[in-house]
């Protein structure tokens, strides 16, 4: 239950002459969270950027550009001086620039050479099989030759019906033909033609037999198909050859260009500049060093005292452990906890995989995605996934923990137990199921806790459960009332509630101990209850009464959601079983099929094992948990600065 | 033998009191799941076009989508307590 971390809010002022070396200051302490300026009454202007700011954003847009082209994406980082990588920028970005605009030129000229040799080779196929020289098709006096395709077939005899002075080839199979014909009957052999629906096709300007010219052209093709292949390559090797340079530099001009367009947020006059901001107060002696040291002492740095309607405007940043962290991601997806709230990360920590390990509670499951999340955790490094994976292990060791005293393994009962309709077998022979104590509605009561027999005294449980969880909600919205509007307040608001469960728990034993005067207790508790609900809350307080039962009937989901993941798992189990002995007496060829579904299933069960618990834990703390304290809301603490990566001062 | 079998069921009342236990609970869930898939649908549609336009309302989305999940829980409470009653 840590607050978030305590703020200091720090205002600089100095003379414009040494805004530069103030900002290079706070950028290399990386702690300052600049609150934005708005120009008001007060005659103070925010100011134009650095002079270098338009150079710099043309650089990094140019570097971007090349970077997204050659799809160069973040890695292992190599680590430069930046004083080099700026030194080098120029020189390198022009060379870079050129040398991938030449190859990108030249390879839309090979491809579009490529397109002309297939149209060529497209023109040239008809003639193929023919394979006259296209020099004979043109430069006739007195000779018609008609090229073309025809839908029907042409015969000799056809053509030698009109004249005997012609000459025809054919080729049966695309149809084409080519036909020499003398001009005087020319007409009359066109006509016929024509009647078989022939269509020109365009001969070839060049000369040369088709099979010899398909041959150059296919050749030609390979040799450009090649010279692509090798300046692509080439870009390529650009690639490997200025990726890290490329990185480097966009981090550089990244900062460059932060720095240069700061003026941009601050207040400034003709002369000086007021640069107003927050610090974590652990950290307020470093930022006014780091300053002082910078500008030889020449800024004035005080503190100001935060006013209670600032408080909404106060950065947040976390003050947690390193064990904690994890959870500040599922605070994040919420929302960031306000500056004057408890920040419920490290009641998360405890909570979340706690009711993740409820629903699941299997030893099989927990191990699986145990391993699952660690590799997934050493293979990537990605700061996004970290977190994820170690709440999903912490998730596992709840869930290895309730597996345990649930007594499951995929869905297997680990031990064996006893009911009215015989004994059911368990996986460890000899682990017998020990009856403790009776539950609700008939049932018992077992270790391991057998869920699918005790249905109704895991809901029981469950809700019980749920009422632990929504009483720890009122308590830490009673700290948070109590803190800033007094106790009487949080009792009024949050402790009521509390109050109102103990007056129906005493109404509720009185009842069914069937003493009346304890139920008249309960129920005299309960009205002073309600009525401290309506001064604390109002009338809508006392309307939100039976959500209280609802919130608290949601918590069985636990239970419910268990089931189903039991039901899976036992199925599978099943018929994966049913299918290697079908009589029970010999393993048979259906053992491959059978191995198949039990991976399949169970592979099916297991990423639903993280989703159906994973959602329904979180849904159970986001609603039910954070609705009875949490605002959230608050402004995210993001420092004037940069982690870098890439390069180094 | 299967004739023989008709007559017998036919003969009997067509739900015995069992029978209308199992219906009545699996009636219970049936029409929560429909009710809660209903409104889920509509939520998570308009969740879905919220978060196109700021991919950080991804959480409260989240959220609003599951708040219908409620009526199936209870659906399945019934249910169950059909059975065991």
């Amino acid at each position: 239950m840590s607050r978030p971390k305590v703020m200091t809010r720090a205002v600089i002022v100095g003379h414009k002459s040494i805004l530069k070396q103030t900002i290079e200051a706070l950028y290399d302490t990386n702690l300052f969270h600049i609150e934005d300026f708005v120009e008001d009454e007060s005659g103070f202007k925010i100011d134009k950027p650095f002079e270098n700011a338009e150079d710099v954003s043309k650089k990094l847009v140019k570097i971007r550009s090349i970077a997204s082209y050659l799809g160069i994406a973040s890695n292992e980082p190599v680590v430069q001086k930046s004083g080099t990588v700026l030194r080098e920028l120029d020189s390198k970005l022009d060379e870079l620039d050129r040398g991938i605009s030449d190859k990108t030129e030249l390879i839309i000229q090979l491809e579009n050479e490529l397109k002309d040799l297939d149209s060529q080779k497209k023109e040239l196929l008809p003639f193929l099989s023919i394979n006259l020289d296209f020099d004979y098709f043109r430069g006739y006096e007195s000779i018609n030759v008609f090229a073309g395709t025809i839908k029907g077939s042409l015969e000799e005899s056809q053509v030698s019906s009109i004249t005997k002075a012609f000459e025809l080839y054919v080729d049966p199979q695309s149809k084409s033909i080519v036909l020499f014909v003398a001009k005087n009957d020319a007409d009359r052999v066109y006509e016929l033609i024509q009647g078989l629906g022939f269509r020109e096709l365009r001969v070839p300007e060049r000369g040369g037999v088709p099979s010899e010219t398909l041959r150059l052209i296919e050749q030609k093709e390979a040799e450009v198909g090649k010279k692509i292949e090798s300046t692509k390559a080439g870009i390529d090797s650009m690639k490997s050859k200025y990726a890290d340079f490329i990185l480097a530099s966009d981090e550089v001009l990244s900062i460059e260009s932060e720095k240069a367009e700061l003026p941009l947020k601050i207040a400034t006059s003709a002369n000086a500049f007021i640069i107003d901001g927050w610090t974590p107060s652990e950290d307020y002696d470093t930022v006014v060093s780091a300053v002082n040291s910078a500008t030889a002492g020449k800024a004035y740095i005080s503190k100001l005292e935060i006013e209670e309607e600032e408080e909404e405007r106060v950065p947040v940043e976390y003050n947690n452990s390193a064990v904690v962290e994890p959870m500040q991601q599922i605070m994040d997806l919420y929302s960031r906890p306000k500056y004057t709230e408890i920040d419920p990360s490290s009641v998360l920590l405890l909570t979340f995989p706690l009711i993740y390990g409820m629903i699941l509670g299997d030893i099989g499951y927990a191990i699986i995605l145990g391993v699952l999340a660690l590799a997934v955790k050493k293979a990537v490094k990605s700061e996004a996934v970290q977190p994820l994976m170690n709440i999903l292990i912490y998730c596992q060791i709840s869930t290895f923990i309730f597996g345990i005293l649930y007594g499951e393994f995929m869905g297997f009962s680990l031990a064996s137990l006893h009911t009215a309709h015989g004994t059911i077998p368990g996986l460890i022979p000899g682990w017998e199921t020990i009856t403790l104590f009776p539950g609700l509605s008939g049932e018992h009561v077992t270790f391991p806790v057998h869920r699918t027999h005790m249905i109704m005294t895991m809901i029981g449980a469950t809700v019980t459960v749920g009422l632990l969880h929504l009483n720890l909600g009122f308590l830490l919205g009673f700290s948070n009332i109590a803190r800033h509007h007094g106790f009487m307040h949080g009792l009024l608001e949050k402790g009521s509630w509390i109050i109102i469960e103990i007056g129906v728990l005493i109404a509720a034993v009185g009842i069914l101990g069937g003493n009346s005067i304890l139920t008249y207790v309960g129920a005299a508790v309960f009205v002073i209850a309600v009525l401290m609900l309506l001064k604390g809350e109002g009338i809508q307080g006392v309307v939100e009464l039976p959500s209280l039962m609802g919130n608290a009937l949601s918590y069985s989901r636990i239970i419910a959601v268990g089931l189903s993941s039991i039901y899976i798992a036992s199925t599978v189990n099943d018929i994966a079983f049913e299918m290697i002995w079908p009589d029970h007496s010999q393993i048979g060829f259906a053992a491959i099929a059978a191995i198949i579904v039990f991976i399949l299933g169970h592979g099916l069960n297991t990423v639903l094992s993280i989703i159906a618990p994973g959602l329904h834990a979180l849904r159970l703390q986001y609603v039910e948990f954070f609705g009875k304290f949490y605002s959230g809301g608050g402004i995210i603490y993001n420092p004037f600065g940069y982690i870098r990566k890439y390069t180094e001062e | 033998m299967v004739g023989e079998d008709l007559v017998v069921a036919a003969s009997g009342p067509i739900l015995d009191a069992a029978g209308m236990k199992a219906l009545g609970a699996a009636l219970a869930i049936t029409i929560t799941g429909l009710a809660s898939a209903w409104a889920e649908k509509e939520i998570g549609t308009a969740a879905i076009g919220a978060m196109a336009e700021n991919e950080g309302l991804f959480g409260k989305g989240l959220i609003l989508t599951v708040i219908p999940e409620t009526i199936v829980i209870f659906g399945l409470v019934a249910s169950l307590l059909i059975n065991s009653a």
